[in-house]
């Protein structure tokens, strides 16, 4: 039995198993891959005390501070459901890829899983998926080098998108289904000037075309005609959906969110939730560490009031 | 064991997938040829040739193609 388990691999774990290691909890960290969205994040210039890092060198980091601890990190498991035990302790289900599946069971339980990149949900997404279609433009955008390209989306992480591509691209479309962006003034300032971008306001992104590879896209605009436009790549930013799926036993928002309280506690007592995949707004790495501290701290007062 | 087999890793500087399956061949002493797609088109375009699809990273064992980081699958090619 683990005093301890953490699900999920980047900042609110990290800094969550930093303050359990020193505490000396029997603990462990688990999770699908290290890094999270915090490894995609491509230049990091907000974390405190760091002038500028990338997401790969700053998970990295994040992984041997763990280390450090000695810290047990199980990479490649996925927990599938995590159940309350009429003695208070709870048992997870985990699927180790490749190598069958087990349980774990422990006293408290944080969960730090994150969040992923939401779908359009339109024809042609799924059979173009790393066909032109994908979700990280710092991972692929590279790809594209001279093409014609689609960002779509209306945020910070579109227009941070778009500009990696204006660097790399022929042509970058901005499909933004709203009139304006709602993201930091630095950032929109930076598209509006950028020579190879052209932003498309008010379009609802319809449909991904295309033979082997995509090929062009259509949108509508309201005025009653399909337009379309040929791209060879289309990078889709349109927000995150919390990795909160496999829990049936919390309590969640309508955006799927873990609902938390100042203590990262959760409905279900034991059982505590830190970092992007709770309600706490402001989806930062900087908030998710802060987060992850304070769950560790709360966790501990839970287990020694159980133990007294 | 010294692996024998030909191991070719297309990748860009940017993509944590490529990192992560370059650390695990580093990790089991597994000679890879490392080739950045980002700075050669011509490359790039072997890579979709190769595996029909455009995401990194693309890894070619002895000319069997597994598309992203799949350690079972690495596992089971280079028999570790």
């Amino acid at each position: 039995m683990y005093d301890l388990i953490i699900v999920g691999g980047s900042a609110a774990a990290t800094a969550a198993g930093i303050y359990a290691a020193r505490r000396k909890l029997n603990f462990k960290i688990v999770t699908t891959e290290f890094g999270g969205e915090v490894a995609t994040s491509g230049d990091i210039e907000n974390w405190p005390g760091i002038v500028h890092t990338n997401g790969i060198v700053l998970a990295s980091d994040f992984r041997k501070h763990l280390k450090s601890y000695n810290v047990e990190m199980e990479d490649g498991a996925t927990i599938t459901k995590v159940e309350k035990m009429p003695d208070g302790s709870f048992t997870l289900q985990v699927n180790k890829a490749g190598n069958g599946t087990t349980s774990y069971q422990s006293r408290a339980v944080l969960i730090t899983t994150g969040v992923h990149p939401r779908l359009l949900g339109i024809h042609g997404e799924k059979e173009f998926f790393h066909k032109g279609v994908t979700y990280c433009t710092t991972c692929d955008g590279p790809l594209f080098q001279d093409k014609m390209v689609a960002t779509i989306g209306g945020g910070n992480s579109a227009l941070e998108s778009a500009l990696m591509l204006n660097d790399i691209a022929k042509k970058v479309y901005v499909i933004n289904r709203n009139p304006a962006f709602q993201g930091e003034q630095v950032l929109m300032d930076k598209v509006q000037e950028a020579k190879r971008i052209e932003i498309v306001y008010n379009a609802n992104t319809t449909k991904i075309i295309g033979d082997q590879f995509v090929t062009g896209l259509t949108y509508d605009n309201g005025d009653g005609k399909e337009h379309q436009i040929d791209v060879q790549g289309v990078f889709v930013h349109i927000g995150m959906v919390p990795n909160s799926g496999f829990l049936d036993i919390v309590e969640k928002d309508r955006l799927g969110q873990i609902i938390v309280d100042g203590l990262c506690q959760t409905n279900i007592s034991g059982l505590f939730a830190a970092g992007d995949v709770t309600n706490v707004p402001y989806k930062q790495i900087a908030i998710a560490a802060g987060q992850g501290v304070c769950a560790a701290l709360a966790i501990i007062d839970y287990l020694n009031k159980q133990k007294a | 064991m010294v692996n024998t087999k030909k191991v070719i890793v297309y990748s860009t500087p940017t993509c944590v997938y490529c990192h992560a399956a370059k650390e695990f061949f580093k990790e089991n002493n597994v000679a890879f040829d490392d080739i950045d797609v980002s700075g050669d088109p011509q490359k790039a375009q072997e890579m979709v040739e190769k595996s029909g699809q455009m995401g990194v990273p693309v890894i070619d064992i002895d000319n069997t193609i597994v598309v992203g980081f799949n350690k079972p699958k690495l596992k089971e090619l280079l028999g570790i």
